[in-house]
């Protein structure tokens, strides 16, 4: 059997009909078809580039394939190839679905049904709030039940901020001045420094401390009350203290020298003392915690010192020190 | 000796404020001359020599601000001492005192004084001892105190009070008075009562110290030094000890004896007769 013999017997597959001998033919996984009958089956047009899609064995250019078959996007109404978000009984890009009223894309975040719009969490709260005659917090988000606190033209609820010079929680009555909030007794004497103590505003000298302004009689010790007038003053806790009582309190006096202990503190023997002034009561020599030294009278001694001592002195403490133990 | 005059040679060409000539072996400040020249000097440290007596002319080294004497031999101090208007702490511990000078009182800044292992006693003390109100410690260890001045209340900031080892017989209330008291060492004495007063002190806190054990208490006192301070402390404020110290104090029972432990003292030796 010829070649040519078996070509006059083969059908197009579309039209059935047969091929002339020098007809082009189609050939698509072993089916033939002639040229014009190698269309889509929406369209008829040939396939752009021989691209053709196959759905229950009927062939689509891409077009009508996605037409026919592919989502599509309920806002650009373009079709959607990839990530498919279905909300709101429609398909979305996910770039598409995005908030009704601020635009921020849904997708991962989450959104809220409101009057058949979707919405984000916080143009959903605005939105009820507005229907309320409300506004929503801008820090926390949800609605301002009372009267709101305006900072940078949006509104907070007060009790998120703290007055800057007094530090008191504020109420929708603060002010805001120069990027800061404060509350209106502060507001109001902003300007002039105000007193940490009694509160009214400094016209004569001030005295810049712990933070603080205060009228120069008003910054006083926080045990005796006595005004510091310009000598040293030691904190703790918030408070300020003079040396007495800074030492009387705290404790952190040196045996010594009897000032305030600056830096490491050296305790032995129910004292402290200053690193240098740590030394020997006998010879002066100084001491650390690392030397040998003895106890005498709640004094350190150096060995040095207490061998000198003389031996019915040294028989007597020691006898003492075993009585003391028992 | 030369060793001795370059260190007074070294502090007057460098201003040296800090002098210590301890274990030198010295007997007379005639060996170390010029040192009471050095005016700038504000820290002296003599302890350990054999001094029997300081010069008069300490009172020119008007810088002081400490001077130790400790474990010399002396017997006898300068009135001119207490003019040192800037010494803060003086320790003439371990010598042979028996009494003080005239005016000793007087000094300005005193803040520490050490008077351990002497021979003092409550007649030792001259009159004005208690002006030195700037006084933070006062150590008196070892010495012969039957009874304690009540003037000691007049030294408001007394914070250390030690009366180790004397022969206390009792304790004045007004020790009760001394309210930045720290410190309060009696062991060692013949006591057998505590003024009710003294609970008004807080002598039980970390930072305090209250020694006194080696007393002859009486009964219900023993019973809580077995327990611990606090609960001495506890009793002592009690009305119902308030009451037995009363009856106490009213029978006047005679002091318990002396103990003879301290008759072995170095400082009881006269001078001539120490043999090392």
């Amino acid at each position: 059997v010829s070649m040519t013999s078996q070509l006059s017997q083969a059908s197009c597959i579309r039209c059935r009909g047969g091929f002339s001998s020098d007809e082009h033919m189609v050939n698509s996984n072993g089916e033939i078809y002639h040229e014009d009958c190698f269309v889509c089956a929406q369209c008829f047009q040939k396939f752009p580039e021989g691209l053709f899609y196959e759905f229950e064995g009927v062939k689509y250019c891409e077009h009508d394939f996605h037409m026919l078959f592919a989502p599509c996007c309920g806002k650009c109404e373009e079709f959607i190839i990839g990530r498919v978000i279905k909300a709101m009984n429609n398909n979305w890009h996910p770039e598409c679905f995005t908030c009704k009223l601020c635009n921020t894309p849904l997708a991962d975040v989450g959104f809220v049904k409101n009057a058949g719009r979707s919405l984000c969490r916080p143009c959903h709260n605005r939105e009820k709030a507005l229907g309320l005659g409300k506004y929503v917090c801008n820090k926390c988000h949800s609605i301002i039940e009372e009267e709101p606190l305006r900072f940078k033209g949006d509104p907070y609820h007060p009790f998120h901020f703290n007055c800057d010079n007094c530090g008191k929680e504020l109420t929708a009555e603060a002010r805001e001045l120069r990027g800061e909030l404060y509350c209106l007794p502060c507001h109001d004497k902003q300007g002039i420094p105000i007193c940490g103590a009694c509160r009214r505003p400094i016209e004569e000298r001030v005295v810049s401390a712990m933070g603080k302004h205060w009228h120069v009689e008003h910054f006083v010790c926080a045990q005796c009350e006595k005004p510091f007038l310009g000598q040293k003053h030691y904190e703790k806790n918030g408070h300020a203290y003079c040396e007495l009582h800074y030492n009387q309190l705290f404790g952190d006096v040196c045996y010594h020298c009897n000032g305030v202990i600056d830096g490491d503190v050296v305790s032995a023997l129910n004292k402290s003392w200053c690193v240098k002034h740590f030394q020997c009561t006998c010879c002066n020599t100084k001491l650390t915690l690392k030397n040998k030294f003895v106890e005498y009278d709640m004094k350190p001694v150096c060995r040095k010192c207490y061998e000198k001592f003389p031996l019915e002195l040294k028989k007597r403490l020691k006898k003492a020190a075993e009585s003391e133990k028992k | 000796m030369s060793k001795l005059k370059k260190i007074v040679e070294d502090s007057k060409n460098q201003k040296m404020k800090v002098i210590d000539l301890s274990d030198r072996g010295i007997q007379n400040l005639n060996e170390v001359p010029g040192l009471m020249m050095l005016e700038h000097v504000t820290h002296l440290t003599m302890s350990h020599n054999k001094l029997a007596a300081v010069p008069p002319s300490i009172g020119e080294l008007v810088n002081l601000e400490m001077l130790n004497l400790f474990n010399n031999h002396i017997e006898e101090l300068p009135t001119s001492l207490s003019g040192l208007m800037k010494l803060k702490i003086l320790n003439l511990g371990m010598n042979r005192l028996s009494h003080l000078p005239r005016g000793f009182g007087s000094f300005a800044k005193l803040e520490m004084l050490d008077l351990s292992y002497n021979n003092l006693s409550e007649n030792s003390l001259p009159s004005n001892f208690f002006f030195m109100t700037t006084l933070r410690t006062l150590y008196l260890a070892d010495n012969d105190f039957e009874t304690f001045p009540a003037n000691i209340n007049k030294l408001q900031d007394m914070q250390v009070l030690s009366l180790r080892d004397n022969d206390l017989i009792s304790l004045p209330k007004e020790v009760g008075e001394l309210l930045k008291l720290k410190e309060l060492h009696i062991q060692g004495n013949r006591l057998t009562v505590l003024p009710p007063e003294l609970g008004n002190l807080e002598l039980t806190g970390p930072n305090n110290v209250f020694k006194a054990d080696r007393n002859p208490w009486v009964a219900p006192i023993l019973e809580q030094f077995m327990l611990g301070n606090s609960h001495v402390f506890g009793y002592i404020r009690s009305d119902t000890y308030k009451y037995l110290h009363g009856r106490h104090i009213h029978a006047e029972p005679a002091p318990p004896p002396k103990k003879d432990d301290k008759a072995k003292k170095a400082c009881r030796k006269p001078l001539h007769n120490k043999n090392k």
